[in-house]
């Protein structure tokens, strides 16, 4: 029965590996965390199978945790993170290696709106960066994304106004002028 | 930006594409088995509250239950503090653990509420931060404490009663801390941490007064836990402390057991089965103490019951719903004669009847 239970959580982590670090990267704007982000979240997973797996839901079990690690992580480091403009070398070394299997034809111009975005949404407050994230990628409800944050819907909101709201603020982002 | 459809589209095109390396399934599940080993299930903490008595369950630890040490001089150093001015918002303590650092926080709450989320960091809790939903406080004991979270020391919350004007908590090694409630998020508390190797003698909560009552705890580094049950004024004597077996079997092919250990704190049981080295129930009185869920890791699930009959009982029947019957003997422990039995969650679908050694009922769970 072991065996089994391993090796649904093989295929499980095979199959949402990729979603699970595009999410802590899009969260934490560097490959390097994201991938031990990812990992921690899965291994925690592994670690309460059994129960994870009776939830039916297992992915958002593990984006939970995502998101919480990455909030843990800037309450962490809160004091001496401090947001600049220019972009941890880690960005290029997973922008390098993405756009070569993406086979994108105007990789300048990619990169350039990629750090561009990153850079805004690290200026944004881990929560909201959450929900712009969960909301306007991922295309979770309110509701789910009230659950995977542990808010109200409410909150969820007004997150995501305050976030637009500074987006559309971000000196990165005004259409046609990327910086 | 245009719109919000231009929003997804630009996040679409830049996560999209991120290609990360191949999923590190082996070290996942090594790291996986490596929580299952250390991990304090403080955030999965299901309390059956009761009015006006503290209970506690933790289910499901692997590691090797045993008795309840004495506390011992151990080589450690803890200190504590509480927020100074400038410190982030939610911060209810800080210290030290043989040097290195620790935080234990709240996470701002929702408009209404009170503290819904804890969190631990720092240096001394190693690799793993940690959060916890902590439960409300119920009765009406000068600190309700509970685990604050997981990592490789221990940690205690506690919600603080208005007229506490301080706490101390006396270690094993003799250190004592004096904890000072502060208020965060509109909810009084105090929080510590300490090695996990570290016993707890007593917590004691003074008022401007002088002394209101002292806690002394159920200490088991093996399962980590710490339970801080009754609460006795001064001059007031809690139980006297005996342990020991009360049941045992076998079960899909493993052995199970559970143990009973009195104190001056209550009543803790902790059980075993297969790969689940220790789960663990404390509660003021043996009465209140709730059905034990264990679950393996191969996806087994193990439910033990107990109860306490006279001391004139030699035999105790279990009925179940499904019409078996199991006979058990139970073990003098404390004045009382404790057992345990194999049972489904639902404490109405089983009874037990007690027998003495004449044959005469002598007590039934049906009153």
């Amino acid at each position: 029965m072991r065996a089994q239970l391993d090796e649904e959580f093989r295929d499980f982590m095979h199959g949402r590996w990729p979603a699970m670090v595009r999410l802590a990267y899009a969260l934490t704007g560097d490959q390097g965390h994201a991938e031990d982000v990812a990992q921690t979240a899965f291994a925690r997973a592994y670690a309460s199978w059994p129960k994870v797996r009776r939830t039916g839901n297992p992915e958002a079990y593990v984006r939970r945790i995502v998101i919480n690690e990455n909030l843990n992580r800037f309450r962490k480091h809160r004091v001496a993170e401090r947001l600049t403009d220019t972009l941890p070398d880690s960005v290029s070394g997973a922008l390098s290696g993405s756009l070569a299997a993406a086979g994108a034809v105007d990789a300048t111009r990619q990169y350039d709106d990629r750090s561009a975005l990153i850079a805004a949404l690290q200026r944004l407050g881990p929560r909201q960066r959450a929900v712009i994230v969960l909301r306007y990628w991922m295309d979770l409800t309110e509701a789910e994304i009230a659950a995977a944050l542990g808010c109200s819907v409410g909150t969820v909101k007004s997150q995501a106004a305050r976030a637009l709201a500074t987006l559309r603020q971000s000196a990165e982002l005004v259409d046609g002028e990327l910086q | 930006m245009d719109d919000e459809r231009d929003l997804h589209e630009r996040l679409d095109r830049a996560f999209e594409t991120i290609t990360p390396r191949p999923a590190p399934v082996d070290g996942t599940i090594r790291r996986g088995k490596a929580i299952k080993g250390r991990r304090r299930v403080a955030a999965a903490v299901a309390v059956a509250a009761v009015v006006a008595v503290g209970v506690m369950t933790v289910p499901s630890l692997h590691r090797l239950a045993g008795p309840a040490p004495v506390p011992g001089s151990g080589h450690y150093t803890v200190t504590v503090r509480p927020p100074g001015p400038g410190s982030p918002a939610g911060l209810i303590a800080s210290g030290t653990v043989n040097g290195k650092r620790w935080e234990i926080g709240a996470d701002k709450p929702e408009a209404g509420h009170g503290i819904q989320q804890l969190y631990t960091s720092g240096p001394a809790y190693g690799p793993e931060d940690g959060t916890a939903v902590p439960n409300r406080s119920v009765g009406t004991d000068p600190v309700f404490f509970q685990p604050a979270g997981s990592g490789t020391i221990q940690s205690e919350y506690g919600t603080v009663r208005a007229d506490v004007s301080y706490v101390t908590v006396r270690l094993g090694n003799g250190t004592v801390l004096t904890l000072h409630p502060v208020t965060v998020y509109g909810t009084r508390v105090i929080a510590f941490a300490f090695p996990g190797n570290a016993a707890i003698v007593n917590a004691i909560a003074y008022s401007r007064h002088g002394e209101i009552s002292t806690a002394v705890p159920f200490n088991n580094p093996a399962a980590l836990l710490v339970y801080f049950g009754v609460w006795l004024k001064p001059g007031q004597h809690g139980i006297s402390r005996a342990s020991g077996l009360i049941g045992s079997g076998t079960a899909d092919g493993s052995a199970w057991s559970a143990s009973a250990d009195l104190g001056p704190w209550g009543f803790c049981v902790i059980t075993s089965w297969a790969d689940v080295k220790a789960a663990s129930a404390c509660a003021d009185t043996f009465s209140q103490l709730p059905t034990m869920t264990m679950d393996s890791a191969s996806g087994g699930r193990l439910q033990v019951s107990v109860g306490a009959a006279p001391p004139s009982a030699v035999r105790i029947v279990v009925h179940q719903a499904n019409g078996t019957t199991t006979q058990v003997r139970p073990v003098a422990i404390g004045g009382q004669k404790l057992f345990a039995f194999l049972t489904g969650a639902d404490s109405a679908a089983w009874n037990w009847t007690a027998y003495g050694s004449s044959g005469a009922v002598v007590a039934s769970s049906a009153g």
